[in-house]
């Protein structure tokens, strides 16, 4: 019965919505039907500049928010849908618009079709066991400590580093995103560099479109390591259960070729992101010195901090679905087979969703539900584990470490992507 | 058909006629109910679907799981005897007709 004296582990705390993992959805599929040209009667924006996108996204999202929310786009060979209703609409129906899009590059980098490109129910028998792993309490009680002791381990190296070459994104931020995962996963003693290079390998091979060979052979040695390991973990972890991610996917009762899959699948996508939130955060304080304050004196705004950071620069901007029929999207025919892409990034951009505002960096704006964490059935299973390793562990640490943390002004930043977007360097300095 | 009347907070009612099966989460957000979020797809995953039943219906709801349990305590809004979230509610031949509260807040 109801425990009401109970207390949630992020009491106080607003929410926030999950998100997802593979990296190379976004520019996936090759092969689908492409829509005849002639009887096109789609909005077509053939003026987007890919280029352009991974420089820059945010102006291009907004042009295509006001003339065409869901378009055509033939560089990318797929339809855009880049406002909020429409995203949410994709959402809601997976029978419509499946993630188990054709051609998926993800399947083939991991050697096997993960959660992700799968609609319930299968998606739901890989998905339910790891859940229970996942939620706040666990998170909490279990990782919480965890994720604390790799947070001091790291601050210590960015002091020896020192305020005029500390990188926060080199020597913080990968090496315990990269951590907390192993820990998480349950993965024992690999080391944070060989899972941050399965995880770019798997990444280039989800995005490999182009089928370049020397990808593959990169992508197919890691997918092989990680099998060995794995192939030791499942019957150790069946003899010794823990609370870690393939313990409870090792006694789940899935075949192993299912553990291993969404094993990897967590690989590729459970790094990158937590890895950027805590460059963004730290850059978006960094721009707000109001907004800051206001942290730094009450901690229970920490949550609103991350959440708002995370809608204001997804880390992953798009994700791929396929639609399963022809059907009407926001006004817009869609042929059956059609690849589209769920522009959460834009979505979480939409003026008439967040109001004249949302462009603006605003940790007291009036909460609204946004999809930086996806959104239905495959909303990110990481994403309690994502606000607390992050939003209320591994950024308010750093700002305790080391007082007066902000970008380094005289040191170059440097951002990069659209499908998954984040810092690349962040040169820090501090009092 | 069953029912499910969704009452806002600020007392309008609104009453959708459902299928057997379906979760009082689903239709909410299926029809555009404001205030049910339901973002994790029904997974017990978000508590972003929390309501109040009202005491009249207790009787017919399944038990909470120990999940339902632990998420309750992560909802946004005040959790009360008669909180429960509604991807956990299926309509069924048990139960045809259900009122519930949507409180103030889910995020
Ligand atoms: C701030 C950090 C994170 C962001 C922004 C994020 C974002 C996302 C998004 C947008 C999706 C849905 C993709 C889609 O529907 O196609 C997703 C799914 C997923 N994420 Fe995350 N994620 C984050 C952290 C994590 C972490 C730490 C983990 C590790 C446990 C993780 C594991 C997963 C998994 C396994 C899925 C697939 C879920 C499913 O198919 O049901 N994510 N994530
Ligand atoms: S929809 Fe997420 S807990 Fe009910």
């Amino acid at each position: 019965m109801t425990t009401q004296d109970a207390q949630c582990p992020f009491h106080g705390n607003s929410e926030t919505r999950g998100d997802d993992a593979d990296s190379a959805r976004a520019s996936q599929h090759q092969v689908h039907t492409i829509p005849s040209q002639e009887a096109a009667d789609y909005p077509v924006a053939d003026w987007v500049d890919v280029a352009a996108l991974a420089s820059d996204p945010y102006p291009i999202y907004a042009r295509l928010r006001a003339e065409s929310p869901v378009a055509w786009v033939p560089q990318l060979n797929k339809f855009l849908v880049t406002n909020y209703a429409g995203c949410h609409a994709v959402e809601q129906d997976q029978e419509i618009f499946s993630a188990n899009v054709s051609g998926a590059t993800m399947t083939r980098a991991i050697g096997a079709q993960p959660m992700l490109r799968k609609d319930d129910p299968e998606h739901s028998a890989d998905r339910a066991p790891v859940n229970p792993v996942l939620r706040p309490k666990s998170i909490k009680e279990v990782w919480g400590p965890v994720f604390e002791g790799n947070a001091e381990t790291y601050l210590e190296k960015v002091a020896e580093i020192g305020p005029h070459e500390a990188d926060l994104n080199r020597d913080y931020a990968a090496p315990v995103a990269s951590q907390n995962l192993i820990d998480l996963l349950g993965l024992k003693d690999v080391s944070v560099e060989q899972v941050r290079r399965w995880s770019h390998a798997f990444i280039a091979g989800m995005g490999n479109v182009l089928d370049d060979p020397a990808i593959w052979e990169r992508c197919d040695a890691s997918t092989e390591e990680a099998d060995r390991l794995l192939e030791e973990l499942i019957p150790y972890y069946r003899q010794n259960p823990d609370a870690s991610m393939v313990s409870a996917w090792a006694n789940s009762g899935l075949p192993a070729s299912n553990v291993a899959a969404n094993v990897k699948l967590t690989i590729s996508g459970g790094m990158n992101e937590p890895q950027h939130m805590v460059t963004n955060m730290v850059w978006a304080l960094s721009n707000h010195p109001e907004q800051s304050a206001l942290v730094f004196t009450d901690p229970l705004l920490w949550a609103a901090a991350f959440d708002e950071a995370v809608r204001w620069q997804s880390p992953i901007g798009m994700y791929p679905r396929e639609t399963t029929r022809e059907t009407i999207l926001e006004g817009v025919r869609i042929p059956a087979g059609a690849g589209i892409g769920v522009v959460v990034a834009s979505a979480n951009h939409d003026e008439a969703h967040f109001g004249d505002s949302a462009a603006d960096f605003d940790i007291n704006r009036p909460k609204r539900p946004h999809l930086a964490f996806g959104s239905g059935v495959h909303l990110c299973a990481g994403h309690w584990a994502a606000k607390t390793s992050i939003g209320q562990i591994a950024v308010p640490m750093a700002y305790k470490r080391f007082p007066g943390l902000r970008v380094d002004k005289q040191r170059n930043e440097s951002w990069d992507g659209w499908v998954f977007r984040g810092l690349t360097s962040l040169p820090v300095t501090w009092n | 058909m069953p029912t499910i009347t969704y009452t806002q907070p600020n007392g309008t009612q609104q009453t959708l006629e459902v299928a057997e099966g379906t979760t009082l989460m689903r239709a909410a957000v299926s029809n555009g109910v404001d205030g049910i979020v339901g973002e994790c797809g029904g997974q017990a995953m978000c508590a972003t679907c929390h309501v109040y039943v009202r005491p009249e219906y207790a009787q017919a709801l399944p038990e909470i799981s120990d999940d339902e349990d632990e998420m309750l305590d992560c909802a946004a809004a005040e959790r009360t005897d008669r909180s429960r979230l509604a991807c956990q509610i299926k309509i069924d031949a048990e139960l045809t007709e259900i009122v519930v509260d949507i409180p103030a807040g889910q995020l």
